[in-house]
C-alpha cells in the first residue's frame, strides 16, 4: 500500500466497560491519517453520544451508526 | 514435571509462580530486574511524601522452589517454545506466561522527555515519583497542570487522583488562592467510564479544578512552558506532571504478528491464550485485553492462567475492581466486567480504608495464601450484585 493510500481500521472494543470504548476509538485515531476510516465495534450503549461529541470536538464525520442484531453499535469516523 | 517458563517479575508473575503446584510443574521466573515495586505506591510517593516498604526484593516474593533468573528476555519464539535472554541463555518450556507490563515511553510526545525530567511522573519508579514530591514541595504559586499524554494508561483513575491529590496538598499549605489546577484528559470527562464519572466529575469541580476534556497531547514546548493538543488548544503552565504514553516490553516475539502497535501481546479474553498459541498465555499489563491496566487484573488473570495449567475449566471475565483515592480521607472502586458496565460505587471512608488496607497485604497476597479471602470480597463485590444492591445503581437504572 502506498502512503497516500487511506485505510478502514476496525477497532474492536466488545465488552470493554473500563476505561470503555472511547479510549479504544482515541488510541486508533492518534494512529489514523487524515482520510483513514475507524469503525468501532462496541456493547457499551453510551459509545454513541461519546463518539458524537468527539467527533464535534476533533471536527470528524460520523459515516453510520448502527444498531445490529447482536447489540453491537458499528460507529464509522473518518479523520479529516 | 512440566516446565513452566513466566517472564516478568510483578503482580502477576509472583503469584502465578507462588501458586502452581510443585509436585507438577518446574517453574523459572525471568525478568530484567529482582526489584519489585508495589506500584500504587508510587502515587504517595508522588504526593504525599511516602517512603515506606515501595519495593522488595523479588527472591524473597518467589517461593523457595521457584527458580529466579535476573536476565531481560530478548526473544520469545513460541513455534519453537524458546525463550532467549540478553546474555544469549535459552530456556525451553511446555508453556510460556509473559508477564512483562509496560513502561512509559515519554519519547512518543515531542518536548515529553524534557518536562518529565524536570518535574518527574508518577508511572515510571520511585525516583521519577520522588522528583514530582520535590517540585510540588518547592511549589509557591502558579499554574498546576495534570493529565495524561496518550490513551493507554496503566491505573485510570490515577489522574485523577493525582490532582485531587496535588489540590489536597496546596490546600494544606495555604497555597490554594495562589495555585490554578488544570486537569487534562483526552477523553470526553474527566473518568472515561460514565458512572465513575458522576462521582468523580463533581468532586473536581467542587475543589475548583478546571476540566479541560478532549485534550489529547500532541507536544509541549518546556521553554514556554505550554502544552499542545492535537485539536489545537493549548494550556500554560508553571508545575507539568504529565503521564507519559505506555508500551509493552522491548521483546521480540516470533511470530511478530502477536504484538499490536503498541507493542501489547494479542491475547484471547477468556481463556488469556497468545493468539494462535495453545501453550502460551499473557497477563496483566502486556495484554491487549479491554481491562483496565492495574494489578487486580494481573492477580485475577495469574489465578486464570494457574487454573487453566492444572487442567481446571476457567475462564477471565474481564473484571476490574480499582480502588480511587478522592483525597479528604475518601475512597470508591471502578468495578465491572466484560459483562457489566462500571458500577456507580459511592465514595466512603471504607473504601479508602480498604485501599490503605490493600497495600499492607500486598506482599503477603503475592504468596497466594489469602485467594479465599479475596475469592469472598469479589463474590462480594461482583458487579452484577452491586448493580442491584446499590442504590445509585437502582436509581440510574
Amino acid at each position: 500500500m502506498g502512503a497516500n493510500e487511506t485505510m478502514r481500521t476496525i477497532v474492536d472494543s466488545r465488552g470493554s466497560s473500563c476505561p470503555g470504548p472511547i479510549t479504544d476509538l482515541a488510541i486508533a485515531y492518534r494512529r489514523a491519517k487524515v482520510g483513514d476510516e475507524i469503525e468501532l465495534w462496541a456493547t457499551d450503549p453510551g459509545v454513541k453520544p461519546d463518539v458524537r461529541a468527539w467527533a464535534a470536538k476533533t471536527g470528524n464525520e460520523i459515516v453510520s451508526v448502527e444498531d445490529q442484531p447482536d447489540k453491537i453499535v458499528v460507529v464509522r469516523v473518518v479523520k479529516r | 514435571m512440566k516446565k513452566v517458563v513466566i517472564v516478568g517479575g510483578g503482580t502477576g508473575a509472583t503469584l502465578l509462580a507462588n501458586t502452581l503446584d510443585r509436585r507438577r510443574f518446574a517453574v523459572t521466573v525471568l525478568s530484567n530486574s529482582a526489584v519489585h515495586v508495589f506500584q500504587p505506591a508510587l502515587l504517595y510517593v508522588a504526593f504525599k511524601h511516602a517512603a515506606a516498604d515501595v519495593a522488595r526484593d523479588e527472591r524473597r516474593l518467589l517461593a523457595r522452589h521457584v527458580r529466579f533468573v535476573e536476565e531481560p528476555v530478548t526473544h520469545i519464539d513460541l513455534p519453537g517454545h524458546v525463550v532467549t535472554t540478553g546474555g544469549g541463555r535459552r530456556y525451553d518450556y511446555d508453556y510460556v506466561v509473559v508477564a512483562t507490563g509496560v513502561r512509559t515511553d515519554p519519547s512518543q510526545i515531542p518536548g515529553l522527555s524534557d518536562v518529565n525530567e524536570e518535574f518527574g511522573d508518577y508511572h515510571t519508579g520511585v525516583a521519577q515519583a520522588q522528583k514530582v514530591w520535590a517540585r510540588l514541595d518547592a511549589f509557591r504559586g502558579g499554574t498546576i497542570a495534570l493529565g495524561q499524554s496518550s490513551p493507554i494508561i496503566k491505573c485510570p483513575p490515577s489522574p485523577v487522583e493525582g490532582i485531587l491529590l496535588a489540590e489536597e496538598l496546596m490546600r494544606g499549605r495555604g497555597l490554594r488562592d495562589r495555585t490554578r489546577f488544570v486537569f487534562f484528559t483526552p477523553y470526553p470527562r474527566p473518568y472515561p467510564a460514565e458512572p465513575m464519572n458522576q462521582i468523580v466529575e463533581p468532586i473536581l469541580r467542587a475543589r475548583g479544578i478546571e476540566i479541560m476534556t478532549f485534550f489529547d497531547v500532541d507536544r509541549i514546548d518546556p521553554r514556554a512552558r505550554t502544552i499542545f493538543s492535537i485539536e489545537g488548544e493549548e494550556i500554560r503552565y508553571d508545575l507539568a506532571i504529565v503521564i507519559p504514553p505506555f508500551v509493552g516490553a522491548d521483546i521480540a516475539y516470533e511470530p511478530a504478528s502477536v504484538r499490536d502497535a503498541n507493542r501489547l501481546i494479542i491475547t484471547d479474553r477468556q481463556s488469556l491464550r497468545i493468539t494462535g498459541f495453545d501453550d502460551a498465555f499473557a497477563i496483566g499489563d502486556a495484554t491487549n485485553l479491554p481491562t483496565s491496566k492495574a494489578g487486580v487484573g494481573a492477580h485475577l488473570e495469574a489465578r486464570v492462567v494457574a487454573r487453566i495449567l492444572s487442567g481446571e475449566r476457567a475462564a477471565f471475565d474481564g473484571r476490574t475492581h480499582c480502588p480511587v483515592d478522592l483525597g479528604g480521607g475518601l475512597g470508591t472502586f471502578v468495578i465491572g466486567s466484560y459483562t457489566a458496565p462500571v458500577v456507580k460505587y459511592p465514595p466512603g471512608r471504607l473504601s479508602h480504608l480498604m485501599k490503605a488496607m490493600m497495600a499492607r497485604i500486598y506482599w503477603l497476597s503475592l504468596r497466594g495464601t489469602l485467594e479465599p479471602v479475596f475469592d469472598w470480597y469479589f463474590a462480594r463485590t461482583d458487579p452484577h450484585r452491586l448493580s442491584r444492591t446499590e442504590p445509585a445503581n437502582r436509581r440510574a437504572a
